[in-house]
């Protein structure tokens, strides 16, 4: 428990920090790094506050961060949840391979069609790896 | 697979959400499992039948389909 709080609150001071640093180099820095130190910096930020609110949820009232807890291991809903994520990646592999066929049809820039390919490639070869994986684990 | 999960929770006056408590499950899971829409894990199988202390085989019936 204390861990977590210390890494809670690590993200919060690094997402503040990096916040700060865009704000401060603003006019230094590229506007691409500025916009990934403020985007980075909030987004931690974010996450940390919310997690140790969390804690402290669970802290005052642990019979219901108990609930929570089964809620999340529950056999069923991690069957469900990975089923659901299987399925959207599925999905989402071919609408990446949809979509380089449809940036050929527009002329789009070539590294548009070449981008989606090489992720339908890689989610492939991934997959492949995993299964292969997964059989020896098995 | 049909299952007593029903018929033994019943009779042990027991209502979906402490049977959940007890198995450290969540009260949809038993619901899903006693209309047969869940088939459990081994584990939780096992679980089950310590807990009513009878055979896994005296809950869960499998029914081979035909082929």
């Amino acid at each position: 428990m204390k861990g977590k709080k210390t890494l809670y609150i690590a993200f919060i001071v690094i997402g503040l920090c990096f916040t700060a640093a865009a704000l401060i180099l603003w006019e230094a820095v590229p506007n691409s790094l500025g916009g990934a130190l403020m985007g980075s910096g909030s987004g931690m930020a974010a996450i940390g506050l919310t997690q140790l609110l969390m804690l402290r949820l669970a802290t005052k009232d642990p019979a219901q961060a108990r609930r929570k807890e089964i809620e999340v291991n529950d056999e069923r809903n991690v069957a469900i949840r990975r089923r659901a994520k299987a399925l959207s990646g599925d999905v989402l592999q071919w609408v990446v391979i949809a979509a380089s066929w449809v940036s050929l049809g527009f002329d789009a820039p070539l590294w548009v069609t070449l981008a989606a390919i090489v992720t339908f490639v890689s989610k492939s070869v991934l997959e492949v790896y995993l299964v292969a994986r997964y059989q020896r684990e098995m | 697979m049909k299952n007593k999960l029903e018929e033994l929770r019943k009779a042990r006056g027991l209502r979906q959400e402490e049977l959940a408590e007890a198995l450290e499950v969540s009260r949809q899971t038993i619901g899903s499992l006693e209309n047969g829409r869940y088939n459990p894990s081994i584990l939780l199988a096992f679980k089950l039948s310590r807990y009513f202390g009878v055979p896994i085989e005296e809950i869960f019936i499998y029914e081979e389909e035909p082929s």
